[in-house]
């Protein structure tokens, strides 16, 4: 295998990025900040954290780039029409 | 470059993890909730203040527990492929009992959720934020039901002996879409409990 993600210490070592981005946002939510700044920040992090799932835990890192286009652009997409849909509130 | 060289070069990497027909319906289910979530943010810069109020009023620490326990329940499943791709069957198949608790612990924490705001009076028709909180997450709710019946039928297969390391992509084919049930919620919970 050639799947460097596969081996449990790098597995491991995602798994605790996603937990410390998980504080960090819920530490955002208990603080009820808001604002476009602390938005961005919030929906940044759940860009990081949704392609670290894609690549590494669901192991598109190893498969055809058509695929990991597709779910790079898609979480991208979602990511920036929340941030259009907040940036629309804000008018 | 022949054509026998564009072909290869066409190949390059692995196919997607798995059996390709669950894929078809995580691109449908990513469809969806995608779709779901654009709703949202449009429809709350309609009414920011309601949906800043209302969202005030959610449970933030379930929803981050939640997140916790989803993000290691995927973790715990990477960890039971990489078993299974070392011929390890048995401790494959302890790694996707170890995220079935997990998955139990997101379903026991959002049922409580569920609870306390029906307890309340909260139901779909209270306000439109209530209408989308509800809509969202009992959505995924279901989906986190559905991919643990998938987990618990692919753990007892490889407790069996039904997988190895030749064939393992019963094992790839839940995974993948455990993540999926993963990657929604990592979206859904910024979006309806934090973003204001």
């Amino acid at each position: 295998m050639n799947t460097t993600t596969h081996y449990p210490a790098a597995a491991t070592r995602i798994w605790l990025v996603l937990v410390v981005l998980t504080m960090l946002t819920w530490a955002v939510g208990e603080s009820h900040l808001g604002g476009p700044a602390i938005v961005a920040l919030v929906l940044a992090t759940a860009f990081v954290k949704g392609q670290l799932v894609i690549e590494a835990f669901m192991g598109l890192r190893q498969v055809r780039a058509v695929w990991r286009i597709i779910m790079f652009a898609y979480l991208l997409l979602v990511c920036a029409l929340i941030g259009l849909g907040y940036a629309v509130g804000l008018q | 470059m022949t054509s026998a060289e564009l072909t290869l070069d066409r190949t390059r990497g692995n196919p997607l993890p798995g059996d390709f027909a669950i894929w078809i319906f995580i691109f449908a289910e990513l469809g969806v909730f995608g779709l779901l979530f654009i709703a949202y943010a449009f429809t709350r810069a309609g009414d920011v203040e309601l949906f800043n109020a209302s969202q005030s009023l959610l449970d933030r620490r379930s929803g981050a527990v939640n997140t916790l326990a989803l993000i290691t329940s995927s973790y715990f499943v990477v960890r039971a492929v990489a078993a299974i791709k070392r011929d390890r069957a048995a401790v494959c198949s302890r790694w996707l009992i170890a995220a079935l608790g997990m998955g139990t612990v997101f379903i026991v924490v959002k049922s409580a959720e569920f609870y306390a705001k029906f307890s309340e009076g909260v139901g779909l028709d209270t306000n439109t934020f209530y209408m989308f909180y509800l809509s969202l997450t009992f959505f995924h709710y279901m989906h986190v039901w559905m991919g643990m019946v998938i987990l618990a039928v692919v753990a007892w297969k490889a407790a069996q002996g039904h997988y190895h390391a030749g064939a393992h992509t019963g094992v790839e084919t839940g995974a993948s879409y455990w993540h999926m049930v993963d990657l929604v919620w990592l979206i859904l919970f910024p979006l309806v409990y934090v973003i204001r």
